[in-house]
């Protein structure tokens, strides 16, 4: 362990932001963790739990695309194969992207961005990870239960008629569904009544922006999901004939029901990682964000539009035609708020002076692949090429490029660039580029191909195809390969860094937001008194210090030299 | 000892803040109204996840009754609207109570506070005690959800054909639907299944009544003995409300009917019995109960919720731990009963009364 600093030696004359008493030694024994209310504690168990549900799902994906190596069975049989889409579909959506940024990053990171000692609600927020725990049990319990076989959507009626453990697993989405509530109100609450002197709604950082976004999509749309889970599990045991056509009910009522949570849900997937590159990227280009105002609005804008084209997962489902054109149009406009985005991004770049880390490669690996992502969303908005492209490879190869290859790479880019602040640790940059391009090379690979496929009319969730889509299958399944050993290296990489990596300065990237002004990793309760916050995005307020090895105050530049780093340690 | 607490120790050793030492206060707020605003906005946000959290069920209810308005014209006569009204106005003055309750607290009036939230504690009891005999009714007469319903115009053949003809066919297969209803007739079948409940409640009263005596009398037990208290209340108040339908549900039987009559109020609720022209029963009318339980249901298990949330009230208010500036509590639990209350005020219209 790090040396403690005499507070008798002149040289540790810091404030207490700088101590060397932090949240990961302040207190030890299982207890100090299970029962924490510290939200960087219950922040990094969220982490350890998404990054092992991402293995899962990951290890499930392995299996599917080794089976898609030939039309005829390799490794299971078609009912197998069935369970095995559905598990890797629910674990990676509701155990992994959906609390991946803002329950696991958004945790550690919001109070701090806040200079506030913690959420609003720590007991809810600890809760919040048990409920979390509980749903991921349930999940296991319905892999032990005869499986899942429904695909992630739940549809009825085959969902009332199967005999898997849909009961179980809707239990579990239940009670994740909770989860989500209790991080997105606590979130919202934070937000609205603990920001530091000088920090007004437009002087938040971007990220804070889209989690007050994210949050607000949680709050509205999941207890729709809890009530349509909570249906469908009744229906399931008493036949109460609401989903059931047999009894008189409407399937595509539930589909509408469902959607209307799991459209705006792929937006609490995609907009704090948003959020995570407008940090990224205005940080490793050392210049300020560009279009502050319209990064802002256009969270805001885009939780407000993903309430209203739930529609468009449904257009040969048999709703009116009206509906569909109305459905159709609002599913266009919201390319105009991320194309903001995207155009604010690239314009911050401009002239910028570019660092290329592993967090600033990741986050030009999420434009990349966002930019695909949603471009292609545009041809199944149109309504014409949809019917034709409808549950074809087309619409997987998209959604992955949305929520694979854009919110897992923002959770990406997030570990990385706040894994110095996390850890109090620097990773191996060579490896962690290395991974980086891994990814970004093996994603692509995996999912490029899949494009291809659905427009030349490769079915999804199909156990087979035609022989003359084996060379691209091939294709797609060597991609997987290459993105599983990657990420296997990502987190190598970081996990060594715990042991043998560098003590990481308060301020590595030169940030100009509050979380780096306090020690990394930040002391228990991060702030003794709200710190005065000013424009997140002036670089110019920090210099880079040679001894130190990252950026200090500008005003204290001269203060600092000679004497030892930020955080206390002996420079290497 | 968890970590928040630990560093708060920490940091003690230089803080200049004072007020950290009020335990009323949370270590991660400035001031008592950073607190109270924060819980304030929080509730408020927790209420509208319920109220999405039920718009799945208006929702369903809308559409449905767009679709299928005569099915919902048929079986909403099966409610029993006095019985709804009756719980309207409990769950009404219940309310008042409730808000009187918060502004006991706001003048730090603890016993006001007590006598306020004990109230709506008991009121919350006699609704749960009224919805229980109604729902125990509406199984006896078989109008249960899609799955499980049962036709009333069945028990109607029945009853028509089991004078006409003694001998016939259609009379044994009377005498065998009756002989599955036993010798009771069904209202008296309720009054039996009620009355498992009822000797559960009485036990109950009677274990919490020892229960309050015995640690009442010890200093150290209080927070026992006012959980006792709040069982016994709700006990007592289930049974008030139980005992309160059943006596109104006898003197609506007791209208020196005619044989006939009697005869189709013990096989279809009396309500329906009376009627001169019926309406012909629709395809789907199992539809209307399945929603009728789903919502009054979920509505139910709030109801549970609040009351778990009021005793825990209670046992805070008796503990002293409400002040003039720290009564959040209260007015959050209220701000949730309020809209538990809301709600029903939507499902007693919307369910009871269709005409």
């Amino acid at each position: 362990m790090a040396t403690v600093v005499d507070s008798s030696n002149p040289k540790s004359n810091f404030p207490i932001q700088y101590r060397e008493l932090n949240y990961l030694n302040c207190s030890k024994g299982w207890k100090s963790w299970f029962f924490t209310l510290d939200h960087k504690r219950i922040g990094i168990m969220y982490l350890i739990g998404v990054t092992t549900s991402f293995f899962l799902g990951g290890l499930f994906a392995m299996l599917l695309r080794t089976e898609l190596l030939s039309p005829s069975r390799i490794l299971m049989g078609a009912d197998s194969y069935n369970q095995m889409f559905t598990l890797h579909g629910a674990i990676m959506t509701f155990l992994v992207i959906i609390p991946g940024v803002p329950a696991a990053i958004g945790n550690i990171i919001l109070p701090i961005m806040l200079g506030a000692k913690d959420v609003a609600f720590p007991r809810m927020n600890l809760g919040s990870f048990y409920l979390w725990m509980f749903g991921a049990f349930f999940f296991l319990a319905a892999i032990v239960l005869g499986g899942l076989d429904t695909g992630w959507t739940f549809y009825t009626p085959y969902s009332i008629t199967t005999s898997t453990a849909v009961i179980t697993a809707l239990m579990g989405v239940f009670i994740l569904g909770f989860s989500s509530i209790f991080t997105g109100l606590n979130f919202i609450v934070t937000i609205h009544t603990m920001r530091p002197p000088g920090m007004t709604w437009f002087k938040m950082p971007l990220f804070l922006w889209a989690l007050y976004a994210t949050a607000l999509i949680q709050i509205l749309a999941t207890p729709v999901l809890g009530i349509t889970g909570l249906l469908l599990i009744v229906e399931r045991a008493f036949h109460i004939g609401i989903f059931d056509p047999a009894l008189g009910g409407d399937p595509v009522l539930f589909q509408h029901f469902f959607w209307f949570y799991s459209h705006p849900a792929v937006y609490v997937m995609i907009l704090p990682a948003m959020g995570v590159v407008s940090e990224v990227i205005a940080v490793h280009s050392r210049k300020h964000i560009f279009g502050y105002r319209f990064i802002a609005y256009s969270s805001i804008a885009i939780a407000a539009f993903g309430f209203l084209v739930w529609g468009h997962h449904m257009f040969v489902s048999g709703q009116s035609k009206v509906v569909a054109v109305v459905f159709s149009a609002i599913t266009f406009s919201v390319s105009i708020p991320s194309a903001i985005k995207v155009f604010n991004w690239l314009t911050t770049m401009y002239k910028g002076s570019i660092h290329f880390t592993t967090a600033m490669c990741y986050g030009l690996s999420f434009i990349f692949i966002f930019t695909i992502g949603g471009l292609t969303g545009l041809f199944l908005a149109t309504l014409a090429t949809d019917v034709h492209l409808h549950d074809t490879y087309f619409v997987v190869a998209h959604f992955h490029y949305v929520m694979m290859g854009s919110s897992l790479v923002g959770l990406f880019a997030a570990v990385h660039h706040w894994w110095p602040k996390i850890s109090g640790r620097m990773f191996n940059e060579y490896w962690g580029r290395i991974a980086c391009l891994g990814v970004f090379m093996g994603f692509n690979l995996t999912f490029f191909p899949q494009f291809l496929l659905g427009t030349r009319g490769m079915p999804r969730r199909y156990y087979t195809y035609l022989p003359e889509f084996q060379n691209l299958h091939i294709l797609s399944t060597m991609g997987a390969y290459l993105l599983g050993i990657s990420s296997t290296l990502m987190v190598a990489t970081l996990i060594y860094s715990i042991y043998h990596g560098k003590k990481a300065p308060a301020n590595p990237w030169g940030g100009a937001s509050l979380e780096w002004q306090c020690s990394s990793p930040p002391p228990g309760n991060n702030f003794d008194h709200p710190p005065l916050a000013g424009d997140p995005y002036v670089m110019e307020s920090v210099v880079y210090n040679e001894e130190i090895g990252g950026y200090v105050p500008a005003e204290c530049q001269g203060d600092n030299t000679g004497s030892v780093t930020a955080s206390g340690d002996k420079e290497v | 000892m968890n970590t928040a607490a630990t560093t708060t120790t920490d940091e003690h050793a230089d803080s200049h803040d004072h007020e950290h030492h009020d335990p009323r206060l949370a270590h991660h707020f400035d001031s008592h109204q950073q607190q109270f605003d924060t819980g304030k906005l929080g509730i408020w946000l927790f209420l509208v996840t319920e109220v999405l959290f039920f718009s799945g069920l208006f929702g369903f209810y809308a559409v449905y009754r767009s679709l299928h308005p005569e099915v919902f014209l048929y079986a909403s006569q099966f409610l029993d609207t006095v019985l709804g009204a009756a719980n309207t106005v409990v769950l009404l003055f219940s309310s008042l109570t409730m808000a009187w309750g918060v502004r006991c607290a706001q003048l730090g009036q603890t016993r006001g506070l007590l006598v306020c939230l004990v109230t709506t504690l008991a009121c919350a009891a006699i609704f749960l005690g009224v919805k229980s005999f109604e729902y125990t009714e509406k199984a006896h007469h078989g109008l249960l959800w899609a799955g499980m319903y049962q036709s009333p115009e069945h028990h109607e053949a029945d009853a028509a054909a089991a004078p006409a003809a003694e001998h016939g066919e259609t009379a044994e297969h009377a005498h065998t639907a009756a002989a599955d209803h036993g010798d009771e007739s069904l209202f008296e079948k309720t009054k039996h299944t009620l009355s498992y409940m009822t000797t559960v409640l009485w036990v109950v009263i009677v274990l919490a009544g020892i229960a309050f005596g015995v640690f009442i009398k010890k200093p150290g037990k209080m927070t026992l003995a006012t959980v006792a208290g709040c069982v016994l209340i709700s006990a007592f108040g289930m049974m008030l409300g139980t005992y309160a339908s059943i006596g109104y549900h006898h003197f609506g039987h007791a209208e020196k009917p005619t044989d006939e009559e009697i005869q189709m109020a013990e096989t279809v609720p009396a309500e329906y019995a009376k009627q001169k022209e019926k309406v012909p029963e629709p395809a789907l009318a199992g539809t209307f109960f399945s929603v009728y339980f789903c919502m009054t249901g979920l509505h139910a298990i709030h109801i549970i919720g609040g009351m778990i949330a009021i005793s825990w009230l209670i046992v805070r208010t008796v503990h002293g731990a409400f002040t003039t500036y720290y009564f959040g509590a209260v007015d959050f639990v209220g701000l949730y009963w309020h809209l538990v209350d809301l709600i029903w005020i939507y499902l007693f219209p919307l369910l009871y009364l269709i005409n």
